[in-house]
């Protein structure tokens, strides 16, 4: 039992992000997309099933304030964990920027759709405002967490610069 | 569990694609009655706790934002206090002025310190805002509403110099005003304020008000100086010293009146 913890804390992680840190982070109306970015760091380093369904809860937690998108976000981040797992059996991934660009392939990827289902008239001018910019921004902090999580960058690291 | 899914892995991959597939076409098409239950469970589960602590920021902020705009309030509240003390305290003052009436063959001049200088403790002349615009002239007696302040020594067209009384250069012909026996009173730096050449024999007792006696023609006769503090008979000398307690309030000078004769 104890080995859903971590899937459950990433799903609080999702739900504070949208009701807290979001507002804080927004530049010029581009937010980071967690939940995207969450479902494909869980698809590289777990199971397909677990991606699958870590896919799947995002999903629902994520439009749980949009009940009528519901069942398109959770079908939508289950395929691409899944998408991403056999991306990954596939690539190279011991580089930190292979894994950043599956991620801003899955963040565009999850942007476009979600304003396909949403608003299709302005399809052209969101992917140029809002996906690709919230693509970008989202690499830069996956690229971030990257540098943290490999150790590439530590805090010792970051004390002998100052 | 884990020995099903190890007997028929390529099965149980399935089945859980499949029931995946179920509940996102149940979530699909299920209308309301699927989706808003799940919405409020996630909401209730998930989003709640983050709801309050955002709220609380929210409110805290505002709280903050509140307590800058009171703190605020409250610096220009008590300035406001202060200056309306200040006026309050000078109505006072000048309320108690009203009260002063000149001796007669004499009228009262207002005049504002304007500057004091200091040799001490206490300031030993005043520049007054009158002059010889407004018939100021030397030798002309001062006082406040508590008493003697001292006599004007300079004159120029707007401003005077007054002679304080705590100035060890000036002297006041003095008496007792009940026994009517007579002194100088004067300033030393070190004693304050004494009545000088006054008798050990004389009848004087702690208390007694001295005022000024009119001999020596600069001061009016019958202006307040002081109140006898302290009585100190040697044995061997012929005069006591006697240290007084000033009527007036060297310290705070503000408002004062000149003593012009009517005739002039």
């Amino acid at each position: 039992m104890t080995r859903y913890i971590p899937f459950v804390i990433y799903l609080l992680l999702i739900a504070m992000y949208e009701v807290i840190w979001r507002d804080f982070t927004v530049l010029y109306l581009i937010a980071i997309n967690v939940p995207a970015m969450l479902v494909v760091i869980v698809a590289i380093y777990k199971s397909e099933l677990t991606a699958a369904w870590f896919g799947f809860l995002a999903g629902m937690v994520l439009s749980a304030g949009n009940p009528g998108g519901m069942g398109w976000q959770a079908l939508l981040l289950a395929a691409i964990g899944i998408a991403v797992f056999h991306l990954r059996e596939k690539l190279n991934l011991e580089s930190i920027y292979s894994k950043v660009l599956l991620i801003a392939g899955a963040v565009l990827l999850h942007n476009l759709m979600s304003i396909l289902i949403n608003d299709l008239n302005r399809i052209l001018f969101l992917t140029w405002s809002y996906c690709l910019p919230s693509a970008v921004y989202t690499s830069l902090v996956a690229w971030l967490f990257f540098l943290f999580k490999e150790k590439k960058v530590t805090l010792e690291n970051i004390k002998s610069v100052f | 569990m884990n020995q099903i899914s190890n007997l028929f892995p390529k099965s149980w991959r399935n089945l859980h694609f499949i029931v995946l597939v179920f509940f996102s076409i149940l979530l699909l098409f299920g209308g309301k009655n699927i989706t808003e239950p799940a919405s409020r469970l996630i909401i209730s589960s998930f989003y709640y706790p983050f709801f309050k602590i955002k709220n609380f920021m929210v409110e805290m902020s505002a709280v903050a934002a509140e307590n800058d705009l009171l703190r605020e309030q409250l610096v220009s509240a008590s300035t406001r206090i202060a200056e309306l003390e200040e006026e309050a305290r000078g109505t006072e003052r000048l309320r108690s002025l009203l009260g002063v009436d000149p001796p007669a063959g004499y009228s009262l001049v207002p005049a504002k310190v304007i500057s004091v200088t200091y040799d001490g403790a206490l300031p030993v002349s005043a520049v007054i805002n009158r002059g010889a615009r407004d018939t100021v002239a030397v030798d002309q007696p001062v006082v406040n509403q508590s008493g003697l302040i001292g006599r004007i020594t300079d004159v120029l067209g707007n401003f005077s110099v007054v002679q304080l009384l705590t100035d060890p250069a000036n002297r006041v012909a003095a008496r007792i005003a009940e026994t009517r026996e007579m002194g100088i009173v004067k300033y030393k730096t070190n004693e304050g304020l004494i009545l000088d050449n006054f008798p050990v024999q004389g009848k004087i007792h702690e208390g007694d008000l001295i005022v000024s006696s009119g001999l020596g023609g600069v001061y009016v006769a019958g202006l307040t100086v002081g109140t006898v503090l302290e009585i100190i008979r040697p044995d061997d000398a012929q005069f006591c010293k006697i240290i007084l307690d000033p009527a007036a309030n060297f310290g705070s000078l503000e408002e004062l009146f000149i003593l012009r004769p009517v005739n002039k």
